[in-house]
């Protein structure tokens, strides 16, 4: 049997709502193979019901997944920070290969190999806490490699790194592959660049997973490529224009890299800024910084004023901050609980006096108050973060990813809801964001944080969407 | 020295002087407790700390015994003061001279500790910065929205341990993915050596301890 | 009858020690002032006394999570270890501490044969753990030359800190967590 055979099967993590539905599957071994589909659709827990980690570790699970017997699967996962036990790469190998019993005589040269094919062993004795996050996945890659992994699965690897340690990862990959034969399992929401990688792609819909033919893969993965036209018309800020927030000499050095250089910038009063650049440039670190959530160098002043010395009570609830990660915005346990404590401490005109029933339905939510907030969809999360964050009506507004995993529809009324509120609050928005879909027109500005440099566009240009 | 020893050979001390009260036995061990520090690098930082943290606590009952105790026993009030200063010698013997790392995998090799509780716990310490980072977090989380977090405050806790609830589960995914298994046996990268000295230190100072505590007031 | 602990079970009860001992650094200071604050009157320990329960909320809270026996004393104990790896002030002597609340915490689940979880165990914990810190205090911090007046309101003082940290704080956290369904036992 030269294929993992994925029969009948269906997932839920909580009863009901089943993640996957009846999937089948033959995924040929000896192949890289792009699991491909939006955030949420299933793409992490077909991988790790292959990694036989579910149902063992929650849900409920009916159907077969079968593995030909003696593969050995090696993982990367989403989270580069959460998937080492021990303190220093070393260390971590050493781990590693004594769990799997390998001689005591021996796990020192097997160390030394796997440092080398993934090209750290300048920082094999480096906490990996000061590690970036390209670094921590190529440590996990070399976990790989010293266990002799026959299929590797890598869940979202990219979507913190840097292009250079992602072009590292995947020309390692690649070499494995024509090598040993290595199976390799890819998960990512973004096709962009694996035409030259992937052989095959399973696209996720519904509950539901489709191996594509090698042609139709092929093909996806080039049109994925192409350049899709998405035009953002936006001008550079007049030297007049009044400023909220100033960069004076910032820079963000991070293990001895500069990740963004010396920058002196403003940010413009009551205006929409749109900020993108490539992942891992440093764009969340920037929004941190003017959170006071990161340290950096340089000043950073907030309406005139040098941040560091403004108190923490005053300042934040002047600047507020939407998390990347949805769950930390929460305070409370249920959805009504969550939308009357920004009621009751929100100074957002545009919200007062409506009831929680009536914001919801202002982004297409039906009456779910007393809905466990940790137990709805991303999407619908995400939606009541948003909500939350706008109405307690914060001068600053910085949103990280606000609109991942929004289908089309809750992401045109999200962006309805935002224009309306800023006609009767006219706050300051700064916006990092890689879906650019419908914001053409709602942005006034177009930042690009690139090879550590920060500039504004001007003009109309073509923003290539990932 | 081996550090399960190391380990032993303090609580035994630090456990005997609290049964016991005798100011010149507390001030030896203080001395060769000491002294190994010496040798082993103590910097001027670490020494003031080890100055610094048993003087409020050790004045307190100084004052409470000596001042208002029944009899104004100040010499069994200067004995406390010793004893907390023995204790916090001890344990800047074991911190400031093994590291967790070392600690553990003597425990796992020497003592059979299972495995899981050795590397369990090592994997949460090695994310002490994550958590640390998590909890401030949730506090600033908690001003954006209006309120104020103390460590009192049930929901600072509540979303703390939610993250707990979620790293572990990552964790212990990740272990098990890096080929970790609850009972079956592993090999070891660095062997901790158990030698006939380490049990001779561990005897004879508990030795000399007791002959000390019979000979001196 | 019951299940072993698991792996993920360890790493969360190391994790939920650490995340005490970080919100617990605040307090070092407030165990401090307070001890300032009350020497000059001859009642300066009793700021252990009064802080003392905030160090033993981690192993009610460990029990009510998991229900297993032994789980409030492995997170009172593990607490104590973490703390000490990571540098404590009181080194080893934390261990001992640890060891002595743990079986504190653990015997108030005990008596309930692991069979309720509702404010009797934990009155009957807050309990337990008084009457064991107590006596250890007795040899290690010297109670035993205080006046007897003052131990009595020493130890009035310390059920009323255990109670109210690993009694109702306890309980409004473990309220929280139950409402929102993320315990799977």
């Amino acid at each position: 049997m030269e294929q993992i055979i994925i029969q009948d099967l269906t997932f839920a993590y909580q009863k009901g709502q089943p993640i996957l539905n009846d999937v089948s599957l033959e995924l040929p071994l000896h192949k890289s193979i792009l699991l491909s589909g939006p955030i949420g659709c299933g793409k992490t827990t077909l991988l790790k019901l292959i990694a036989r980690l579910l149902p063992k570790y929650g849900g409920d699970c009916s159907g077969k997944v079968n593995l030909p017997q003696g593969q050995r699967i090696g993982m990367l996962f989403q989270d580069p920070t959460m998937q080492f036990t021990m303190d220093t790469p070393r260390h971590e190998l050493e781990f590693t290969l004594g769990n799997l019993q390998v001689p005591h005589k021996e796990i020192s040269n097997q160390v030394t190999t796997a440092l080398n094919f993934v090209n750290l062993q300048e920082v094999a004795n480096q906490k990996l806490t000061t590690l970036s996050g390209g670094q921590l996945q190529r440590v996990a890659l070399a976990v790989t490699i010293a266990m002799k992994a026959d299929i590797i699965l890598l869940d979202e690897p990219f979507s913190n790194i840097d292009e250079g340690n992602r072009q590292f990862i995947l020309q390692k990959l690649t070499k494995l592959q024509k090598k040993n034969g290595t199976t390799i399992i890819i998960s990512d929401h973004d096709l962009h660049n694996y035409q030259d990688f992937s052989q095959l792609v399973v696209q996720f819909h519904n509950q539901k997973a489709e191996l594509l033919s090698p042609q139709d893969s092929q093909q996806l993965l080039k049109s994925a490529n192409r350049t899709h036209a998405n035009r953002i018309t936006t001008s550079v800020p007049e030297a007049s224009a009044q400023p909220i927030v100033e960069l004076k000499d910032y820079s963000v050095i991070r293990n001895r890299n500069t990740l963004i250089g010396p920058t002196d910038l403003d940010f413009i009063l009551n205006k929409v800024t749109l900020l993108t650049g490539p992942s891992g440039a440093g764009k969340s670190t920037l929004l941190k910084s003017i959170a006071k959530l990161t340290h950096y160098s340089g000043k950073i002043t907030y309406a005139g004023r040098n941040i560091q010395k403004t108190f923490p009570g005053k300042y934040y609830s002047q600047v507020g901050l939407v998390f990347q990660e949805t769950n930390q915005q929460f305070l409370n346990v249920t959805v009504g609980e969550e939308l009357s404590l920004s009621t009751e401490n929100g100074q957002n005109p545009f919200f007062k006096g409506k009831t929680p029933q009536a914001i919801l339905s202002m982004v297409g939510l039906p009456d779910i108050s007393n809905r466990v907030v940790y137990s709805l969809s991303g999407g619908q999360r995400k939606l009541i973060q948003n909500l939350v964050m706008l109405m307690m009506g914060h001068k600053l507004l910085l949103m990280d990813e606000p609109f991942t995993g929004l289908d089309h529809k809750s992401l045109q009324k999200l962006l309805t809801v935002i224009k309306q509120s800023r006609q009767q609050f006219p706050q300051t928005l700064l916006i990092v964001s890689h879906q650019l879909d419908y914001l053409n027109g709602f942005i006034d500005y177009h930042l690009v944080l690139n090879h550590h440099q920060l500039s504004y566009q001007g003009g109309l240009h073509d923003e290539s969407q990932h | 020295m081996n550090p399960s020893i190391k380990l032993l050979l303090l609580l035994l001390i630090s456990l005997e002087i609290s049964f016991t009260n005798r100011l010149f036995v507390n001030l030896i061990l203080i001395i060769c407790l000491f002294i190994v520090l010496i040798f082993n690098k103590l910097t001027w930082h670490q020494f003031c700390w080890l100055m610094l943290i048993p003087l409020i606590p050790g004045i307190a009952v100084l004052i409470t015994i000596g001042g208002y105790g029944a009899g104004h026993d100040w010499l069994t009030g200067w004995s406390m003061v010793s004893r907390f200063y023995v204790y916090v010698f001890a344990g800047g013997v074991m911190t400031f001279t093994t590291s967790p790392l070392t600690l553990v995998r003597s425990l796992e090799q020497n003592c059979h500790l299972p495995s899981k509780f050795a590397y369990g716990t090592l994997a949460a310490l090695n994310i002490l910065p994550q958590i640390k980072r998590n909890v401030s977090t949730i506090k600033v989380a908690g001003k954006m929205r209006g309120l104020d977090l103390h460590w009192w405050s049930p929901t600072l806790y509540f979303k703390a341990i939610l993250s707990a609830i979620r790293w572990s589960d990552q964790l212990a995914q990740a272990m098990e993915t890096h080929g970790f298994r609850e009972e079956r046996p592993r090999t070891y990268a660095t062997l901790i050596p158990l030698r006939w000295v380490d049990w001779a230190i561990l005897i004879i100072s508990m030795v000399v301890l007791q002959i000390l505590l019979i000979a001196l007031p | 009858m019951f299940r072993q602990f698991h792996l993920k079970d360890i790493i969360l009860l190391a994790i939920i020690g650490i995340v005490f001992g970080v919100i617990y650094l605040a307090t070092g200071l407030l165990y401090n002032g307070l001890t300032i604050i009350l020497t000059p009157f001859g009642y300066g320990p009793m700021a252990n006394d009064i802080t003392l329960g905030i160090w033993c909320m981690a192993g009610p809270l460990a029990a009510f999570m998991l229900r297993l026996p032994g789980a409030s004393f492995l997170g009172e104990f593990l607490s104590a270890i973490v703390e000490m790896l990571l540098g404590d002030q009181w080194g080893v002597t934390t261990l001992l501490s640890g060891l002595v609340q743990g079986i504190g915490t653990e015997l108030g689940f005990t008596l309930t044969l692991y069979k309720m979880y509702n404010w009797i165990t934990l009155l009957l914990s807050a309990t337990t753990t008084t009457i064991l810190t107590f006596s250890w205090d007795w040899f290690r911090n010297g109670y035993s030359h205080f006046p007897l007046s003052m131990l009595i309101v020493m130890l009035i003082v310390r059920w009323l800190s255990m109670f109210f940290f690993t009694g109702i704080l306890v309980k409004l956290i473990i309220n929280l967590l139950n409402r929102s369904h993320v315990l799977t036992r």
